[in-house]
């Protein structure tokens, strides 16, 4: 939608909005409105607002107003509405923040709601309680997803190799990714990016080791060892160029636009299942998921499924009620179910799923299929991180920055890096 | 003006008279009661709390201030890549400001068009569009590593995401922004009387003794003032860092200015508390330095009243 604002319509605007609020009333006062805010691609924003716009075709005297931003801006900016009491109605949340929040009294329980406004009845018991803090229900979980690992396919057959599977190790993914570089001589095109201070492949890593990123406790649940060999892991494929150099790896702000396999440099990258349709939307390639490298011969399952994302509503928030419907709407409703596609992952509703199967293209089967195919191999979802693992994974990606940069050799990194992770914790 | 009061006045009067003054700067004085003083009193009681933007705050005494001062290796590699920052840039820039309202100040012809020229930079200085660009231009594969491939066959590293060099291209930056300071020093230059010059030069001396003799004492207050004025400006850059770094203060921390630090303690890491105990910190030094300033002031500048 267009809209032309000549200075004559401003100024009647502006002039319309003086006289409705000398009178002391808002200027529409049928019309219920509520903000939602939400991180992600330019294409969740697409399929976002799509949703809102069919929600308030349905719902006249409803407005949605969507706001949307990055993912590294969004933490800020959330705190800044938090604090000025001012977040949006219809928040998206992640698993990392929801305990942090919920606990701080921001968000709403939504278990007085549950089977009247929304209706979670197709829900399996995980997927509802994964939303769960100390018994209340503050997040409504929007699909399922787990890490993959997304691979320009013909780049590896074009080098005349076969591409990385689930089954390598991550010793032969290696190996692989090295020869890749190698056979595709290409100036500035490297086989992997590098995942090195990416936490979620560092969580995949240890737990293929029986070991957590954090334990029950909240304490790191890793030994110096542990993190020094990941660390020395990255650094050996910088050296056999078998990923990006650090100077590239360092222009990446974990997001899909900047990762070096959608700039071209790299031909795998390391990310979530739901992200496929993010990445496949602004590379001309096509992409394959799978699970990342296992852990070798005896290891164990790294990967969970877990809750790509919540919609949370602000216990600030003026149309709970409203709000609730909106979020109703999109994990229910086939309209805007298909909107949302499964962009934000798997729908956890099995109704859900039936009503979008005919609908998907082959990109949404592909996602589908991966988290069926994965569901049995993959181990419990962790206790949610605890305070300050923001920070940490902060750490971790300039820890592998020191080591990519030569400021630490990664034998010293796994010790300096566990010091400052647990001094975090010990203080948040 | 309100500073002219005839004793006569009555009070009511003299309010009368001082009325149209105030309702003029009531917009300022609106803008700096509300917008700055208020929040700057607040950050000075919450630096004292441990708030975090979302809990009301809970008094927690000296113990922010005492983290910074005993327990904070990334308060001093923050001072460090501050300081690197501000030593660097001010004189250069300065220098360079200096040098270029000289060569202005020689009237050479169609002056206002390249003053404007020259002030360009500084207009868009500080906005994130300049930052993004110089995020383009040194990046790896940016602009200037395809100049120098393409006239020396010299392939340079990536600028800015190389923590050997990305805290310089920040200071280079700063440099190229020399227009605000290169205007006051043109306006100081045309105040030196010219009959001075003349006066030397009749006596015999040399371009390069008049400007040692004359222009740099003369310019003492203007050089000064925008010494000052630079340094405070420098301690508080915080854009370019956030656009080049991406708001991580990387690689390895090297862009990891003292406002950026502040920064992610408080909306990162939702530690606004300890964020405004940094903040007053910042303050402190400041205010040590510009006080150190004007100290030092009586012995260099000359003023010529």
């Amino acid at each position: 939608m267009t809209m032309i604002i000549n200075r004559r319509s401003a100024l009647l605007g502006s002039a319309a909005a003086l006289g409705a609020s000398a009178l002391g009333m808002p200027a529409f006062a049928q019309e219920k409105r509520i903000r939602m805010f939400w991180w992600g691609s330019k294409e969740r924003a697409d399929r976002t607002f799509k949703g809102n716009e069919l929600y308030m075709a349905k719902n006249a005297g409803t407005k949605v107003d969507g706001e949307t931003i990055g993912w590294s801006d969004y933490w800020p900016r959330m705190a800044t509405q938090a604090a000025g009491r001012n977040l949006a109605d219809v928040i998206q949340m992640d698993y990392r923040y929801i305990f942090e929040y919920a606990r701080r009294g921001a968000l709403l329980d939504l278990m007085p709601m549950v089977g009247k406004t929304i209706d979670l009845a197709n829900f399996d018991k995980n997927s509802v309680d994964c939303g769960k803090v100390d018994g209340k229900l503050f997040g409504i979980n929007l699909g399922n997803n787990s890490t993959a690992m997304l691979t320009n396919a013909a780049a590896f057959e074009a080098a005349g190799l076969k591409p990385p599977t689930s089954a390598m190790s991550w010793d032969e993914y290696g190996k692989l990714c090295a020869e890749m570089t190698k056979a595709a001589k290409k100036d500035g095109f490297y086989a992997s990016m590098d995942a090195g201070g990416l936490e979620p492949n560092f969580e995949v890593f240890l737990r293929q080791r029986g070991k957590n990123l954090y334990n029950d406790d909240g304490k790191a649940g890793f030994a110096a060892s542990d993190a020094a060999d990941w660390f020395g892991y990255w650094d050996g494929l910088r050296q056999t160029k078998a990923c990006v150099p650090a100077e590239v790896q360092a222009l990446d702000k974990q997001n899909i636009e900047t990762n070096a396999l959608t700039l071209g440099k790299a031909a795998v990258a390391f990310a979530h299942s739901n992200q496929l349709v993010g990445y496949q939307a602004v590379n001309p390639n096509k992409l394959s998921i799978d699970a990342y490298p296992s852990g070798g011969a005896g290891s164990k399952p790294g990967a969970y499924l877990k809750p790509s994302m919540f919609f949370s509503v602000a216990a600030t928030s003026k149309n709970p009620e409203e709000a609730v419907k909106m979020i109703n709407y999109v994990i229910n409703d086939p309209e805007g179910l298909k909107a949302y596609g499964v962009e934000r992952g798997v729908p956890p509703s099995s109704k859900a799923r039936e009503n979008i199967a005919g609908d998907l293209d082959a990109l949404g089967k592909a996602q589908v299929d991966y988290i069926a195919a994965i569901t049995s191999k993959v181990g419990a979802l962790p206790p949610p991180p605890p305070k300050g693992a923001g920070e940490i994974a902060f750490l971790l990606r300039r820890t592998n920055e020191e080591v990519g940069f030569g400021r630490v050799k990664a034998a010293d990194a796994g010790k300096k890096f566990l010091d400052e992770a647990s001094s975090i914790l010990s203080r948040a | 003006m309100a500073s002219v009061v005839f004793p006569s006045d009555s009070l009511g009067s003299r309010l009368r008279k001082s009325l149209p003054a105030y309702g003029f700067l009531s917009p300022w004085l609106i803008g700096f009661f509300c917008l700055t003083a208020g929040p700057t009193l607040a950050s000075l009681y919450l630096s004292f709390t441990n708030f975090d933007l979302i809990q009301d705050p809970r008094w927690v005494g000296t113990a922010n201030y005492e983290r910074i001062f005993t327990n904070d290796p990334k308060f001093i590699a923050a001072m460090k890549v501050t300081f690197t920052y501000v030593l660097l840039s001010v004189p250069f820039k300065l220098t360079f400001a200096l040098l270029l309202a000289m060569a202005l100040n020689r009237g050479i012809q169609g002056l206002s068009v390249y003053r404007a020229i020259f002030y360009l930079p500084s207009l868009l200085g500080a906005s994130v569009a300049i930052a993004v660009l110089w995020r383009q231009v040194f990046a790896g594969d940016g602009l200037l590593n395809a100049f120098l491939k393409w006239s020396f066959g010299y392939q340079g590293p990536s600028w800015i995401s190389n923590p050997d060099y990305a805290l310089y291209t920040l200071v280079t930056l700063s440099i190229w922004q020399f227009g605000s300071p290169m205007i006051i020093f043109l306006a100081g230059l045309r105040q030196i009387p010219q009959d001075m010059y003349e006066a030397a030069s009749l006596d015999g001396a040399s371009p390069m003794r008049q400007m040692l003799k004359i222009t740099l004492p003369l310019l003492t207050p203007v050089i000064f003032f925008n010494a000052v004025i630079q340094t405070i400006e420098a301690f508080k850059a915080f854009t370019p860092a956030f656009i080049v770094s991406e708001g991580t203060g990387g690689p390895v921390d090297s862009t990891m200015f003292y406002t950026l630090y502040l920064y992610l303690e408080g909306f990162a890491y939702l530690r606004m508390g300890y964020a405004s105990a940094l903040a007053w910190v910042l303050v402190v030094i400041i205010a040590v330095f510009t006080a150190f300033s004007f100290l030092s002031s009586k012995y260099w500048v000359h003023y010529d009243d």
